[in-house]
């Protein structure tokens, strides 16, 4: 095939594509014109035949098949059907600088949680001063009395923290989420990676992308870190509620990968206020416990009677400094939405610092003229109950029907403390695949990090899932919600050779004018890694 | 004055099928406080399981025991001595109405006492029922309001085991108009609660030589925080004041906190319970004048 015809069949998969006008495109800065950092991915991709991506987009699709990933969905028709992530194979990039800032502000907004958790079940040094109202905290349902006077040995709480950020129209990124309740995703972003080698290696070695492998050893050496005292080489588990759990295979993932047991509830048990574990050799002692069972089910002394699914009398344990929970229980309270308002004002509590990462507006439906305001203009507004994760019992005003609109005025108003709303925030864009119409298209995309804090250490995954919501102009990203994934690239350096194709491609992108067919001279591409 | 009471709980439970694993927390044991001391305590069981402690989220201690081998019958048995001294009533208050008032609005009192201040559900009470309410008059002490409200309750309500269950909550009491030592408490907090007054949970043994309500089992009753003074029992089931007869185990924001079994069973059949309280006041030597 000679040049001239394969670049005509080439531009097929991006042809349509339609850079949005209200949005942030991530990968195009003009039609056919890539941002820097996206440049020598898309002269790679329009390297392809639409029939070409096709056949990788299948490969990709196997990938998670033959890894085994899927999740079930909650819900009256799709009670437990196993499903696939769909993963987009147009990778997310963020360039090293930008990562640099945005690693600052997360690890700054997770070490100021943690103190917040903290002095909330100790001192409420913030509740005296009133930075924080006092019954906005007493009134959540995650605020656990069980937690009062408890200090975990290492001090930390929320070891394991799931920050959502969006680029917002301004090319700003906001935080939407801080997810402290042990946040799911990460096997996701490992089988990305791992799906994205196998399908375009020689693509992905051109770059230099930091690795996301070392995550399970990173959080082993968290669970280590925060061991019991006295404990050099502590027993860590991780307890699952079992195989009907939407995200059985993370948690059997990383068990697997951090080399450590896969543990239910029945499997472990307290005796004189230790936790065993029980094995073919008998009883072993577990000091470290990554449990993803939500606090309800915890403990059936403590919390909910009828539990089955926890361990009864592990939170005796824990308070006695036998045994470690990541995360703590009770965090929930901290990531409550409402109380997500007052984040910035956390950080500046905490850490005298201003906060690097900026926060949405948030109407709390409690008070009076923010209820005012909500009821008047749900239309523009994005509803939220406060306690919810997974995407569920949320509205989008300007997408609702009148029906809906007048539904959750009456639901706001009989429980004003169970809702918050915001502005619907304007997810950036990226360009993925859309099978069916065997183009890529601009769909919304979110950004889930992964940060663990230990015992003096801190850790910020250089990566993310990138979550797609593919259906055409939604904004709900979550795997629950029809959402997809793509591999996320934090670049290690915004080095030289990438600039130099910057210079290369807007040079032949300015001669093509406007539009995405490229002529021969645009499609020369430049050499990816010049000598 | 002091008196010397022997107290025991026993509990026997039988399954119909056998019990492949379980654990069980009792709350059970009288506490230690300003007019009551545990002189000597012991515990036993069927099982020979051996008991270990920790202390709940409000400072009382929580025996615990896990089952070493199957079972369909089991048995637990706490056995302690308390010597109980003369408790002193907040007679004549030391704050004027005001003063009371004003510690009662207080941002970081009511911060230190959040957990006996706000309601769930076994103490909210909807507004449809204040009209059936005692409410505290304007120029009255919060002691003179409660002991009001005691007798309030013990009026309002009719001591019947039959309609009220463990999950019954204060708006249930009011509709029934009837109800046990629980669900009197329960009240008597939501009310209290109300006028932000403090008001605690807690669960104990009565002396069983007075032929006062609710002496065969544990009891229930509540304690308020007068300004001024401190914590005040309250008994609205038999209009009292907890008083050298009351033997406290342990106090909480609701029942929720203070059941005194608490168990995890791997078993398939169903079972039943039987409980059962002692509580003599021991003869000389050990009592004194």
């Amino acid at each position: 095939m000679d040049a001239a015809l394969r670049q005509n069949q080439i531009s097929d998969v991006f042809k349509n594509y339609q850079i949005p006008p209200h949005f942030l495109d991530e990968v195009f800065q003009n039609p056919g014109e890539a941002h820097p950092h996206y440049q020598a991915v898309f002269q790679q991709f329009l390297d392809f035949t639409k029939d070409e991506f096709k056949e990788l987009n299948e490969h990709a699709k196997m990938s998670f098949f033959n890894q085994g990933i899927t999740f079930s969905v909650y819900s009256e028709e799709a009670k437990g059907v196993e499903r696939i992530f769909p993963f987009d194979l147009f990778p997310r990039i963020i360039p090293a600088s930008e990562w640099a800032r945005l690693e600052e502000g997360i690890i700054q907004r997770c070490l100021a949680m943690n103190l917040f958790i903290e002095d909330i079940y100790t001192k409420q040094h913030i509740l005296r001063d009133k930075v924080v109202p006092a019954e906005l905290i007493f009134s959540s349902k995650n605020y656990l009395k069980a937690m009062l006077d408890i200090k975990p040995v290492g001090g930390i709480y929320n070891h394991i923290s799931g920050t959502d950020l969006i680029k917002h129209r301004d090319g700003q990124y906001y935080v939407l989420e801080d997810n402290l309740r042990c946040p799911s995703g990460i096997s996701y972003v490992l089988s990305n990676r791992v799906a994205m080698k196998r399908t375009l290696f020689q693509l992905f070695r051109q770059f230099n992308v930091n690795t996301v492998h070392e995550y399970p050893q990173e959080l082993l050496a968290t669970m280590q870190s925060v061991a019991p005292n006295g404990i050099d080489a502590p027993t860590c588990v991780v307890l699952t509620p079992g195989v009907y759990n939407s995200a059985y295979f993370e948690h059997a993932f990383l068990a697997l990968t951090m080399g450590v047991p896969l543990v239910e509830g029945r499997d472990l048990y307290v005796e004189k206020n230790f936790v065993y574990m029980k094995t073919i050799n008998g009883p072993k002692r577990v000091d470290v416990v990554y449990r993803r069972l939500d606090d309800d089910f915890l403990d059936p002394m403590t919390f909910k009677p009828d539990s089955m699914l926890g361990v009864p009398g592990i939170m005796a344990a824990y308070k006695k400094g036998n045994v470690n929970l990541l995360n703590a229980p009770g965090t929930g309270f901290a990531d409550d939405k409402a109380v997500y308002a007052y984040v910035p004002d956390i950080i500046r509590y905490y850490l005298q610092q201003e906060p690097i990462l900026n926060n949405v507006h948030t109407y709390r439906c409690e008070k009076e003229d923010d209820l005012a305001y909500v009821l008047e203009n749900m239309d523009q507004l994005v509803v939220k109950p406060v306690d919810e994760s997974g995407g569920y019992g949320i509205l989008i005003g300007n997408k609702a029907t009148k029906e809906q609109l007048s539904e959750f005025r009456h639901r706001v108003t009989e429980n004003r403390r169970k809702y918050i709303a915001q502005p619907i925030m304007a997810l950036s864009m990226h360009a993925t695949f859309i099978e069916g119409e065997d183009q890529f298209e601009p769909r919304h995309v979110d950004l889930r990090t992964f940060t663990l804090l230990g015992k003096d250490r801190q850790f910020v995954l250089k990566g993310g899932l990138s979550r797609v919501a593919l259906k055409k102009g939604s904004l709900i990203v979550n795997s629950s919600q029809g959402g997809g994934s793509k591999d996320t690239w934090v670049l290690m350096d915004d080095g030289t050779h990438m600039a130099m194709h910057q210079d290369n491609g807007s040079q032949s992108m300015t001669q093509n004018g406007q539009t995405m067919t490229m002529g021969p001279e645009g499609m020369t591409m430049g050499p990816l890694n010049p000598e | 004055m002091k008196t010397v009471y022997e107290v025991v709980y026993q509990t026997q439970n039988s399954y119909e099928e056998t019990v492949r694993e379980a654990f069980f927390s009792f709350l059970v044991l009288p506490c230690q406080d300003q007019t009551q001391q545990v002189r000597t305590c012991s515990f036993s069981n069927s099982l020979d399981a051996e008991v270990f402690h920790h202390r709940n989220p409000f400072g009382f201690d929580v025996t615990s025991l896990r089952s070493p081998r199957p079972f369909t019958q089991f048995e637990f048995c706490m056995r302690a001595v308390v010597e109980k001294s003369f408790a002193f009533f907040p007679y004549g208050s030391t704050m004027t109405v005001a003063q009371e008032q004003e510690q009662l609005q207080d941002h970081s009192f009511y911060l230190s006492h959040h957990l006996f201040l706000s309601t769930g559900h076994y103490t909210r009470i909807d507004p449809q029922h204040y009209p059936q309410l005692l409410f505290r008059q304007k120029d009255q002490t919060v002691y003179q309001y409660l002991q009001q409200l005691n007798n309030h309750l013990y009026q309002l309500l009719e001591f019947d085991p039959e309609p009220t269950h463990v999950c019954t909550s204060a708006n249930e009491v009011l509709q029934l108009g009837r109800g046990v030592c629980q669900d009197f408490t329960h009240l008597f907090i939501g009310v209290a609660r109300l006028h932000k007054i403090p008001c605690r949970y807690v669960s104990g043994y009565l002396n069983q030589g007075l032929n006062l309500t609710g002496t065969a089992v544990m009891h229930a009753w509540a304690e308020a925080y007068i300004p001024g003074f401190g914590w005040q029992g309250f008994d609205p089931t038999n209009n009292l004041l907890a008083d050298v007869h009351y033997i406290k185990a342990a106090h909480g924001s609701d029942y929720s906190d203070c059941s005194p079994i608490k168990g995890m069973l791997r078993t398939n059949g169903g079972h039943t319970t039987t409980y059962g309280v002692k509580i003599i006041p021991l003869p000389e030597p050990y009592s004194s004048q």
